[in-house]
């Protein structure tokens, strides 16, 4: 385990960003440590307001702390520390965020619109916040190839042991992992609606987890499922954007994952006179098309 | 033989999530014609990983194993005996 992975969140309340952090670095709060760096202030209509801040650890106990979930969360790989160091690089970082706090209130407020997630302003704040201290920056690299490699092994392993015919070939794109999954016979994996398609990709992260001790950002295509349904959504979104043009009004689609609404963002944004935007919370948020 | 499929994938997966893989036991239980029941064993204090967090593992392995099963025409469930 890497000793000393620790993350800092900041939330409305000391609670939310508790529970954010737990969840990011995948622990229970037993097994955690957590420091409160800022404790919360009301202020006065949203004047003075400061949201919580609080570093939460795991707790040494190697084989009970399970760190990081992938997925949901971002963690921008510019936010991280260069070097192992902990303590003495976290202050500053402390710092700038109180700098920056004159627009938590105002932040914290956008995050609670109705379409926001629930936990977005703990979310939220993982997304940008977190400082993850993995060891030195060069080490990405081997990691990338490391979880690479795991992917690429489990996915063929399991293709065996399903008795299908395919290939499979992985390769790691800075903070992302693309693997494929190619082969006719593997549509078996895709399942109706992606549905087997989707558990493969938590299973393969969930390993990728436990073998690297890292999560990871994966990006799973099986029997090109993912390509074929890019092309569909591009051209059902191209006649929405020519419905939506025809008769005014807003069309709301059925609830999406995020890939799947942006494929739909980008061929909306590209038609003139319409534009798109997301509604609900997650995992029901649809998009919705509206004139410009 | 009925589910040999869903035995060996269910295995496969969580065999790959656990540490302790030797404690890893899959016993298949028929529950009428088309229909198998794989029961999942681990070493004590292993579960809470397979089943992860809100149960996203454990849907997952649900998912993966019926998908397994309809190589061989049958419906599978997946138990984990704690």
């Amino acid at each position: 385990m890497v000793a000393g992975e620790w993350v800092e969140v900041e939330g409305i309340s000391v609670e939310v960003a508790v529970k954010a952090a737990l969840e990011e670095l995948g622990i229970e709060k037993d097994g955690a440590e957590v420091d409160i760096l800022q404790e919360p202030q009301r202020g006065f209509l949203g004047i003075g307001r400061q949201d919580a801040i609080v570093r939460v650890k795991p707790q040494p106990r190697p084989k009970r702390a399970r760190r990081g979930r992938g997925g949901r969360k971002r963690r921008p790989s510019g936010q991280k520390q260069p070097s192992g160091r902990r303590p003495g690089n976290q202050r500053p970082e402390a710092k700038q965020r109180q700098a920056r706090k004159g627009q938590a209130g105002k932040k914290t407020e956008s995050s609670r619109r109705p379409g926001g997630r629930p936990k977005t302003a703990g979310n939220k704040a993982a997304g940008r916040e977190v400082q993850a201290v993995t060891g030195q920056d060069n080490t990405v690299d081997d990691l990338g190839k490391e979880q690479a490699a795991v992917v690429e092994e489990f996915l063929s392993g399991l293709l065996e042991e399903f008795g299908l015919e395919g290939k499979v070939e992985s390769r790691h794109d800075g903070r992302t992992l693309c693997a494929e999954v190619l082969g006719e016979q593997t549509e078996a994996l895709v399942g109706p609606k992606a549905s087997v398609l989707q558990a493969v990709h938590e299973l393969t992260k969930t390993v990728v987890q436990r073998k690297t001790a890292r999560n990871c950002r994966l990006r799973l295509d099986i029997a090109g499922y993912g390509e074929k349904r890019r092309k569909a959504l591009g051209i059902y979104a191209g006649q929405l954007a020519d419905q939506v043009l025809d008769e005014g009004g807003e069309i709301m689609l059925e609830p999406m994952n995020s890939s799947d609404r942006k494929v739909v963002h980008d061929a909306i944004g590209a038609v003139d006179g319409v534009r798109s935007y997301s509604e609900g919370r997650e995992p029901r948020r649809s998009v919705v098309v509206a004139l410009k | 033989m009925s589910g040999e499929i869903v035995e060996r994938v269910v295995n496969y997966v969580v065999s790959s999530i656990v540490d302790d893989q030797e404690a890893v036991e899959v016993t298949m239980v028929d529950r009428g014609e088309d229909e198998v029941v794989a029961e999942v064993r681990t070493a004590p204090g292993e579960m809470g990983r397979v089943i992860g967090r809100g149960g996203r593992v454990a849907r997952a392995i649900r998912s993966v194993a019926q998908a397994a099963a309809e190589e061989e025409g049958l419906t599978a469930g997946v138990e984990f005996v704690d």
